[in-house]
């Protein structure tokens, strides 16, 4: 398991916290595993809540036809550098 | 019409053809192309892998267009002239799952697709004739998809965005590039998540949603933020669209005046001209009134989770394929209903063995979150589940873990 960074943690705490996800502390969530699918196996809902949810913390839009939010979505430390990038 | 035409032209000789095309301009296409070609368009209940080897297992002369099976190319002629297609003509296959794994067919005819467009160009855009843009955040392969952002601009004034938003930036990005009126086909998942974005949406003239019930407070909170008519739309993969309601200020749906609903032996029965035959009521309702009826609830081994229907009965029967489960359960939680759960004897598997081997096999939305794993099952002396016992159990273990 790859280590989070300070950021990184947060954002796992908003994840788990946005999707209500059971039985996982943000330590559990590697910053190098998938989130969808395979990793932790969030599903289109959960996209939505969480992008919700990113709105409202970090005031920034996601946008699904922007392919690097493709990429963002990927693993935690994708989104997490995509929210730095976009909140400067 | 010209590329339909040519594109048609190009196609492989087959009678089925399984389009996976995202973009709905490409989709809309490779749609007309296979109809002039004769052939039927299966339409997957989703892009899983498992569903995709089903569906060309059961339809061995078919062949995949758009995502990884790539359009032959062709050269637009200038004949634009629109076909005439046999109204007998088979050009669309929708799947309901059923109990048992294997997903029904409904055949669409041309016929039913015909005419079922020019009624819902009544039902849903009223006596509105002038033009009308459409952004859909449903796809295309999804009947609520196809009935409105392809069979639409078929048969009424619709033009359709090629895209299909799905966070509500791409929602307001995709809508305020149309010149007005623009008309939304969404679900409840997304125009609340839309809503509470805070994004600004322009020229907006009606939202259209359907797939899961649309509770009257966002309906209401849709109305007056967007200043745009939200229209409630029911129906299902065998009858297609039946009725709409005004949920801000309508309880009843009000069904099409080109349906008949009436009382059979084993529930009420939907009957139209343009359907092959008469088809089931999936939901439960009342019928009130003059063509209307108040909708009561699903059945209980019905599923619909953000659109996607689906069979309690199925999703169990594949998780008790998975090698290793000796027995399981999978079911709505008491105080999420919009979420599943399992209990699962599994001797030797760890639930994220369990969760991968389901995942190939099961929507993603169908997935149970968490699965807890137990010795055996609340079963009673004749082997039947009480759903209280599965609860009361589902509920001590998940006490226990919060802890």
């Amino acid at each position: 398991m790859v280590a989070q960074t300070e950021n990184e943690h947060a954002l796992a705490a908003l994840i788990i916290e946005a999707l209500n996800l059971e039985d996982v502390t943000p330590e559990d969530i590697d910053p190098e595993e998938p989130l969808f699918g395979d990793g932790l196996g969030l599903d289109s809902i959960d996209a939505l809540e969480l992008a919700l949810a990113i709105t409202q913390k970090y005031a920034i839009q996601l946008k699904a036809e922007d392919a690097n939010t493709h990429k963002a979505f990927g693993t935690l430390r994708t989104l997490n550098a995509y929210i730095e990038e976009h909140t400067g | 019409m010209a590329e339909a035409r040519a594109l048609a032209e190009q196609l492989p000789q087959h009678s089925y053809v399984i389009n996976l095309h995202a973009d709905r301009y490409r989709y809309l296409r490779a749609f007309c192309a296979a109809v002039i070609a004769g052939q039927c368009t299966l339409m997957p209940p989703n892009r899983q892998a498992h569903t995709l080897t089903q569906l060309a297992e059961t339809y061995p002369d078919s062949y995949v267009i758009g995502e990884n099976g790539e359009e032959p190319a062709f050269s637009s002629t200038s004949n634009a002239e629109v076909p005439t297609v046999d109204s007998e003509q088979l050009c669309a296959i929708a799947f309901t799952s059923g109990s048992t794994g294997t997903p029904t067919p409904n055949n669409k005819y041309w016929y039913t697709l015909e005419e079922g467009a020019k009624g819902n160009a009544r039902l849903l855009l009223g006596n509105n004739t002038g033009h009308l843009n459409m952004v859909a955040t449903v796809p295309p392969q999804h009947m609520w998809g196809m009935e409105t952002s392809i069979m639409l601009p078929l048969f009424a004034p619709v033009a359709i965005s090629n895209k299909t938003p799905f966070f509500p930036q791409d929602i307001a990005d995709a809508v305020n590039e149309l010149p007005a009126p623009v008309a939304l086909v969404s679900s409840p998942v997304h125009l609340e998540t839309l809503l509470k974005s805070g994004v600004k949406l322009h020229g907006l003239k009606q939202i259209l949603t359907a797939t899961a019930p649309l509770s009257r407070e966002l309906a209401i909170s849709l109305e007056s933020t967007f200043a745009a008519r939200v229209q409630d739309v029911f129906g299902c993969s065998e009858s297609g669209i039946l009725a709409t309601r005004n949920t801000s200020t309508e309880e009843l749906w009000n069904y099409a005046d080109f349906f008949d609903l009436y009382l059979s032996n084993d529930g009420i029965r939907i009957r139209a001209d343009h359907l092959p035959e008469d088809v089931l009521m999936p939901d439960i309702i009342e019928l009130v009134g003059d063509r209307q009826y108040r909708w009561l609830g699903r059945h209980a081994d019905m599923l619909n989770i953000a659109g996607k229907r689906g069979s309690l009965a199925d999703v169990n029967h594949r998780l008790r394929e998975v090698n290793g489960v000796v027995d399981g359960i999978i079911f709505a939680r008491e105080e999420q209903p919009d979420r599943l759960a399992a209990l699962v004897v599994a001797p030797g598997m760890d639930v994220s063995d369990i969760l991968s081997r389901l995942k190939d096999r099961v929507e993603p939305v169908f997935l149970p979150r968490p699965i807890y794993k137990v010795d055996m099952l609340p079963r009673q002396e004749t082997g039947k589940i009480a759903v209280k016992a599965v609860q009361d159990m589902f509920n001590r273990i998940h006490a226990s873990k919060a802890n």
